[in-house]
């Protein structure tokens, strides 16, 4: 298979998973960090936040070193799985839920904010349980946040290249992903090809957006009606 | 129904201690200004206060009791709540929202369209929130809150944000719904002018504390001598009989007793009032004066025989209290005049007057 290709694959499906995990995650810690009153709040408000301004590769040292089989991640890991974690796909699907996790929770968080408790109040009344609530008045209310939030994971997971390059090396078929090759090719000075997944990255990353925005466009019925 | 409060509410700057058992007949109104934590004894019962130390039952089930730990939480209490915002969610259309409500009631007994047609909502159903009016939202409410088929409503001044079109419109309906459903109603409101309209009882709260409990009028009375007037609108709160709608010159008859009547606009013949029915009405203290002779030769139509039984005065201002009628049947009215007045006249306790008041000074505000 085209090298290339290949790493398109790997990268989707690294950012597939990440995406999928993050909302898995990043959900019930925006709703919990949005509901809390602890003066701690700001603790983990600031830990979630970190990646955004972390140098990439500070967090890349830091997992790479848990990661290896002489510290106890890298060890239960490998217990667990009987397969090292430092420079496997897993490793980059970690680090990836990591570094793109302010990039879900924030817009969830603001989101649940803003949505405070009155229509919650007003469901419970209405004998709607908690599960109810969120899958009923939550959800729809704030699809546009969930929208947002998943499409800036997987986008931001798929621009990765610090974290990815230091725990998961430059295997292909494995942790060989889009930027990584692109940096390949541009060291390599087969600038034809890094043209190409240049502009494939820049135009994915444009289509993604623009699609976010047209999808939390609001609809012309609403506008047509205020 | 008997809803028995013993509890105490701790909130940043705020305490609410309640210890009443309310029995629930018709509606009850919860009067009190602002603060006095009207809307926060509501959340008590609805479930949305967890701070609460005490006990809270409905008939022989306990809401929550802090001594052995229970709490029902909101959404198993079958209570409802029609909130002052009206809270419909703006992802659903008028259909959803009621739907929405219809769906989780696990034990179905009203029939969806005539809560609609009650409701007065078949023609807005497929109509989305951003398109109803301030009234429409709240009958949209009213009507997912009786779509639940709760025990008890509870209404936390659905009219406050209301003009005074909407506010009479949406009193009838409580009115009609309650009758039709024989649902009790707890419902708070800041004014006494529309639970004077509605409420069979009055649970008057102040600063936290119950400060009276008993029937509308009697508690409107009681009011009445309460830091002299400042609380509310002095005033005689009524429920007479219907002689007629309309006398034939744009009046309409009350009977006060065998020998008496009293004289207010006409009401309208398609309002629903019958003659025979009880209306309710109220004169403002400051709108009844006093003759010591019968004003036969005036324009003022209701001119009543009473006789002073209290004076109260504070600083200017004097409040009689005057009964009319025989002792089986008597009515205490209550006047404001001034003291340069009370002197003038020599009004002392015991002595008989004639009250007079126009026939707009007597008011209904739903017909």
């Amino acid at each position: 298979m085209n090298p290339d290709l290949l790493a398109l694959i790997t990268t989707l499906k690294m950012a597939a998973l990440t995406t999928v995990i993050l909302l898995l995650i990043g959900t019930p810690l925006a709703w919990f960090l949005a509901n809390m009153q602890s003066r701690f709040k700001v603790i983990i408000e600031a830990i979630v936040a970190l990646p955004l301004v972390l140098p990439p590769t500070v967090l890349g040292f830091y997992l790479l070193i848990a990661f290896s089989p002489q510290y106890l991640p890298g060890q239960l890991w490998q217990q667990a799985t009987g397969q090292q974690l430092a420079f496997s796909f897993s490793a980059i699907v970690i680090g990836s839920v990591l570094y793109s996790m302010p990039f879900v929770v924030q817009p969830l968080q603001k989101a649940f904010e803003q949505l405070g408790k009155p229509l919650l109040e007003a469901g419970a009344m209405l004998g709607a349980s908690p599960m109810d609530r969120f899958f009923t008045i939550v959800l729809p209310i704030t699809k546009a946040s969930f929208i947002t939030a998943a499409s800036l994971g997987f986008a931001h997971t798929v621009g990765e290249f610090g974290v990815i390059l230091m725990i998961g090396g430059n295997i292909p078929g494995e942790t060989r992903v889009l930027s990584i090759a692109l940096f390949d090719h541009v060291e390599a000075f087969d600038y034809a090809k890094a043209h190409i997944l240049a502009i494939s990255l820049l135009s994915g990353s444009m289509v993604l957006l623009a699609s976010i925005y047209l999808l939390n466009r609001p609809s012309k019925n609403r506008l047509r009606t205020k | 129904m008997a809803l028995k409060l013993n509890f105490q509410v701790n909130l940043n700057r705020f305490d609410l201690t309640i210890n009443q058992t309310v029995n629930l007949q018709g509606i009850t109104g919860i009067f009190g200004h602002s603060g006095s934590g009207k809307s926060t004894l509501l959340r008590a019962i609805a479930g949305l206060e967890n701070a609460i130390r005490g006990e809270i039952a409905l008939d022989d089930i306990c809401l929550i009791n802090s001594d052995s730990n229970t709490f029902i939480k909101a959404e198993q209490r079958h209570i409802g709540l029609v909130f002052q915002d009206s809270r419909l969610f703006p992802h659903l259309n008028v259909l959803e929202n009621l739907k929405f409500a219809a769906k989780r009631c696990q034990n179905r007994q009203l029939d969806f369209n005539e809560i609609i047609h009650l409701t007065e909502l078949d023609s807005q159903l497929h109509k989305h929130i951003d398109e109803l009016s301030g009234g429409q939202k709240q009958r949209v409410a009213l009507a997912r809150a009786l779509l639940a088929e709760p025990k008890l409503l509870l209404l936390d001044e659905p009219l406050s944000a209301l003009d005074r079109h909407a506010k009479t419109r949406l009193l009838k309906l409580m009115v009609n719904i309650q009758n039709q459903l024989a649902l009790p109603m707890l419902y708070v409101s800041h004014s006494l002018d529309e639970l004077q309209q509605v409420c069979d009882n009055l649970l008057v709260l102040s600063q936290g504390k119950v400060l009276a409990f008993g029937g509308i009028h009697h508690i409107i009375h009681q009011l009445n001598h309460t830091q002299s007037g400042e609380f509310i609108h002095q005033q005689t709160s009524l429920s007479l009989p219907i002689k007629s709608l309309n006398n034939g010159h744009g009046l309409a008859v009350l009977s006060l007793n065998e020998d008496t009547d009293i004289y207010l606009p006409a009401v309208n013949e398609n309002s629903g009032q019958i003659v025979g029915q009880l209306l309710r009405c109220f004169i403002l203290a400051q709108d009844i004066s006093i003759s010591l002779t019968e004003p036969l030769n005036s324009s003022i139509v209701n001119h009543l025989l009473a006789n002073i039984t209290a004076i109260d005065t504070k600083e200017n201002k004097v409040l009689i209290t005057a009964t009319c009628g025989r002792s089986q049947s008597t009515q205490e009215f209550f006047v404001n005049i001034s003291a340069f007045s009370q002197q003038k006249l020599a009004l002392q306790l015991g002595q008989n007057i004639y009250l007079q008041f126009k026939a707009g000074a007597v008011r209904t505000d739903l017909y």
